[in-house]
């Protein structure tokens, strides 16, 4: 992460000295998930401070994925742990939940923006719709509630009051998007997973769903795990970056020594690749 | 006659019951056995689609509702569901009972040989308007065969799993009494095949051509070749009290094998989809076969759902509640008047920003909670 | 010596009450199954009645199942004791089972109904069979009934919900008219069948049993005495029954109960009472009969407690 800004005046933009015995938000160790004699992911380990960002890097079939889908609960494990920061489930392993309680740690605690939108909305009910369920289904009975929350995730995500009432299907990818991330933070959530949330946006749209991110997580410092094929979006988020390749984490370390000094013959072809 | 009369409720229906009757004039027991006789299909489909093989039943019951077919179906399926289960007969395998008819369209020839036996596939479809002129049409004399053709030929499809075309059958022995029933629990999904064969057995032969039409000509991904269409006349084994089993008669059964193109693993397979039903009708069970192939594969088309094709091609069901829209409706449209008027739960238009202040992490929990 | 004949009731063509007894023991597994959870929709066979699917079959299935010598049987069809249907059923139960029939409310101890509940307040020996078409709620959010399962099962309902939302962002108004989905005990959401919006809180912390039943859909429902039955609706957005203000029957001069509204030639509308077995009481107490009226759920327009 950056270095303690101690000895300056106070930059109320950059986030504070962080203490050394912060608990960690995120813990995952041995993650394994096969499919038949497949195995797509391959003990994964890795801890995330609160407000910090993980970028997980691999071509693709290289089990970031399947990671993402295990992170928010959509898929059981084979093996391995995975604790959240969260009060009512302190020390738990996740993948030990019920079924209710599992998805009840989904939508309070996880938010989720995937790469294909038609997996994340409704694409026929309005965008604001779409956030007030996240609300609804936390429990949020007041209407105006609803529409007043639905509005500041939405705001937040950078997203056109004026299509509030729109449905996301006659929406553009890169709006597609913001409502998804709207959606994805509308409960404040302790984890926010991106699955190559700008792959197959316009460049120009991939610069302001990026500044849009990057803002959201300076403003609200929420913990974040980005999966992308893109080096230059974890350039741009990533604080730290796992290196993925069959399934394994072959990498892993802050993303300016990464990226710029490879040492995994992987990560090498993977970075000259991109170059 | 008033539709809600006022205490005329009684009245009006045993009238409109008399009405409907006297223009079909008495039903003797010569005109059951005269619908019998000349009309053997529509009495073979009415007795599939209610899953009752009962020849005298199903033509009284077209008789007794003038051929309304969905009325005939349901009175002989009402008086199925009263009937106790006395025993269960032997599963029968149709290459082994007294087959009158069986092509293959998927060879020139197969064992036992393409066996045309009565249709009118390839006559002329003329009507005889002499015979309302007075003049009887009689029927050409059959001139029987030199040879006749094999008592019941092998299955087609036994060549196909011989040659490791097709997945060998599953011949796990199975109590006949065992097998789920449709008619004493309901279908639930994903439904046991034994559910889903017995519902395309007795489903409603226009519904099943119309879904499997739609597969067959594209909305879909099957493209059926019939391997196998099959009229028999079954024997009907029954378990005796003393042990093994005797004869009690024999029932026209018709089933149809289609085979369609499918890969397992990326290799390209053959598939087979079945269907079988009481009495003699190749069209429905063409399609059902079809409809059984579509529903075990992916896809968009409402075909590829076993759901919905179990549920849309179900007679009685689908008849009756197309029929109970002519039921008054009335309190239920004053229920929308009074929302098209402006009733019903209405947001505050005036201050729908002005919201009460909650903190932001002032979320409930889940409120529909389990215990 | 004993002859066989001795020790077997005589045979008759229909058993009592037509359906046979493993018919009527899997409708009443299936409604003390109901019973037990309620607003959960339970499946049984759902046998073919003599009558068409749609046409009141589930309904009638439970009521032949419950009926005795000694009932007292009412049925009506959109509040009408002489509505064809009703007529049709009423005679169907009385036949196959000797039971008595009757118009008044306080005298049934059966009442099967289709898209209402009588004005007159149930009581704890009073039965309530309801006719249903539809017993999924979540149907409009999703057809798949395999996929509804799942839902009622983890109590996923924000799409329900979300439907609301979407109507008062839509239409500024909650469109849903009949069949208003309702929370059964804080956990199911039902369809009360198209009952209007009147009838649904008839159904809350109500005296008596009431039993849902799709024939052709094959499911059984049920709320139990003194069970909650909440409405869907917004904190700040309360359910709101047909507006029944201004509305006099002309028959009776009756006024804050459920109304059929009739059209008329010159454009305006005349009104009567909308259940027909209160209606022909309060007629009669006008022609000076003594006749015993009980207590309504509505007093001018306003729930009672």
């Amino acid at each position: 992460m950056n270095a303690p800004m101690t000895g300056l005046a106070m930059m109320p933009d950059l986030e504070p000295p962080r203490l050394v015995d912060e608990e960690p938000a995120v813990v995952v160790s041995g993650l394994t998930k096969r499919y038949g004699d497949f195995t797509a992911v391959d003990q994964v380990g890795f801890t995330a401070f609160p407000g910090e960002v993980i970028g997980v890097v691999g071509e693709s079939g290289s089990g970031k994925s399947t990671l993402l889908r295990l992170l928010n609960l959509e898929e059981q494990p084979q093996a391995g742990t995975y604790t959240l920061g969260i009060k009512s489930c302190a020390g738990v392993n996740l993948f030990t939940l019920g079924r209710f309680e599992s998805r009840s740690t989904r939508v309070r605690h996880i938010g989720i923006v995937y790469q294909n939108p038609h997996l994340g909305l409704h694409m026929h009910h309005t965008s604001g719709g779409n956030v007030a369920e996240r609300l609804l289904v936390a429990g949020e009975r007041s209407f105006h509630a609803l529409r007043r929350r639905a509005r500041a995730a939405l705001d937040a995500s950078e997203f056109p009051m004026d299509r509030i009432d729109v449905p996301p299907l006659t929406l553009s990818g890169g709006m597609q998007q913001r409502v998804q991330l709207a959606k994805a933070i509308a409960l404040e959530p302790d984890l926010l997973l991106l699955d190559e949330p700008t792959t197959g946006l316009d460049v120009s749209v991939q610069a302001l769903v990026l500044d849009t991110l990057k803002r959201l997580q300076r403003d609200r410092r929420i913990t974040m795990v980005i999966v992308s094929h893109d080096l230059g979006v974890i350039r741009t988020l990533a604080d730290r970056v796992l290196v993925m390749r069959r399934g394994a984490v072959v990498e892993a370390g802050l993303t300016d020594q990464v990226l710029g000094d490879p040492q995994h013959p992987y990560t090498q072809q993977l970075v000259h690749a991109k170059l | 006659m008033a539709y809600v009369a006022a205490r005329g409720g009684e009245t009006a229906i045993k009238q409109a019951e008399c009405l409907f009757r006297e223009a079909l004039g008495s039903i003797t027991e010569e005109r059951v056995c005269e619908i019998q006789r000349s009309l053997p299909y529509l009495v073979d489909r009415v007795m599939g689609e209610a899953s009752l093989y009962a020849p005298d039943l199903a033509a009284l019951a077209l008789a007794q509702s003038g051929g309304e077919l969905s009325e005939a179906v349901l009175l002989l399926r009402a008086y199925r569901t009263t009937q106790p289960r006395i025993a269960y007969a032997a599963p029968i395998a149709l290459d082994r009972q007294l087959t009158v008819r069986r092509i293959s369209a998927a060879f020139k020839d197969v064992p036992g040989g393409q066996v045309l036996g009565p249709t009118l596939d390839y006559s002329h479809r003329t009507l005889k308007t002499e015979v309302l002129a007075g003049q009887p049409f009689t029927p050409t004399p059959v001139t029987p065969a030199e040879k006749p053709s094999e008592r019941a030929p092998p299955a087609v499809a036994g060549w196909l799993r011989d040659q490791g075309l097709v997945p060998p059958a599953d011949d796990t022995e199975q109590d006949s009494g065992d097998i789920p029933d449709l008619t004493r629990e309901p279908v639930l999904f994903p439904a046991p095949r034994a559910h889903t064969l017995q519902a395309l057995a007795r489903s409603d032969t226009g519904g099943t051509l119309a879904l499997g039409y739609a597969s067959m000509r594209g909305y879909g991904s099957v493209h059926p070749t019939v391997n196998e269409v099959r009229l028999c006349e079954a024997d009907v084994m029954m378990p005796h009290p003393k042990g093994g089993h005797f004869n009690a008669g024999r029932v026209r059964v018709s089933e149809a094998e289609v085979v369609s193109r499918a890969q397992v693993d990326g290799k390209p397979i053959l598939k087979l989809g079945f269907a079988a039903t009481l009495g003699w009708n190749e069209v429905k069970t063409i399609a059902a076969a079809t409809l059984d192939l579509a529903m075990n594969t992916a896809g968009a088309h409402p075909a590829n759902e076993t759901e919905f094709v179990l549920y849309h091609t179900e007679p009685i069901e689908s008849a009756g509640f197309c029929l109970h829209f002519k039921l008054p409706h009335y309190v239920t449209f004053q229920s929308a008047l009074d929302v098209f008027r402006g009733g019903g739960a209405a947001a505050d238009e005036a201050s729908p920003e002005e919201p009460p202040d909650v903190a932001p992490d002032d979320t409930p929990v889940l409120e529909e909670a389990l215990p | 010596m004993t002859a066989l004949r001795d020790l077997v009731r005589p045979w008759q063509r229909y058993s009592y009450g037509f359906l046979d007894e493993s018919a009527k023991r899997a409708v009443r597994r299936g409604l003390l199954k109901a019973i037990a959870i309620p607003g959960c929709q339970i499946s049984y066979a759902s046998r073919e009645m003599p009558m068409a699917r749609g046409w009141g079959t589930g309904g009638l299935q439970v009521s032949l199942t419950l009926v005795e010598p000694e009932s007292v049987v009412k049925v009506i069809d959109q509040g009408a004791d002489d509505g064809v249907n009703a007529a049709n059923i009423r005679s169907f139960i009385a036949r196959a089972s000797g039971a008595r029939t009757t118009t008044d409310t306080l005298e049934a101890t059966l009442i099967q109904s289709r898209h209402r509940i009588p004005e007159e307040r149930l009581t704890r020996n009073q039965l309530l069979v309801l006719q249903v078409p539809d017993p999924e709620p979540l149907r409009a959010v999703v057809p798949d009934i395999s996929v509804a399962r799942i839902m009622h099962a983890d109590a996923d309902y924000g799409l329900m919900w979300l439907k609301l939302y979407e109507q008062l962002v839509q239409a500024g108004r909650v469109t849903q008219s009949s069949s208003y989905p309702s929370l059964v005990n804080g956990r199911h959401i039902m369809s009360p069948s198209p009952i209007p919006r009147w009838d649904t809180p008839k159904l809350h912390q109500a005296e008596n049993l009431t039993l849902l039943s799709a024939g052709r859909e094959k499911r059984l429902y049920a709320v139990p005495p003194w069970t909650d039955v909440k409405p869907l609706e917004f904190s700040d957005v309360a359910f709101k029954v047909e507006d029944q203000t201004g509305r006099v029957c002309e028959r009776t001069g009756a006024t804050g109960q459920f109304m059929n509204e009739m059209p008329l030639l010159d454009g305006t509308s005349t009104f009567e009472l909308s259940d027909a077995g209160f209606a022909e009481k309060l007629a009669r107490r006008r022609a000076g009969e003594a006749v015993t009226i009980g207590p309504t759920y509505y007093v001018d327009g306003e729930l009672q407690p």
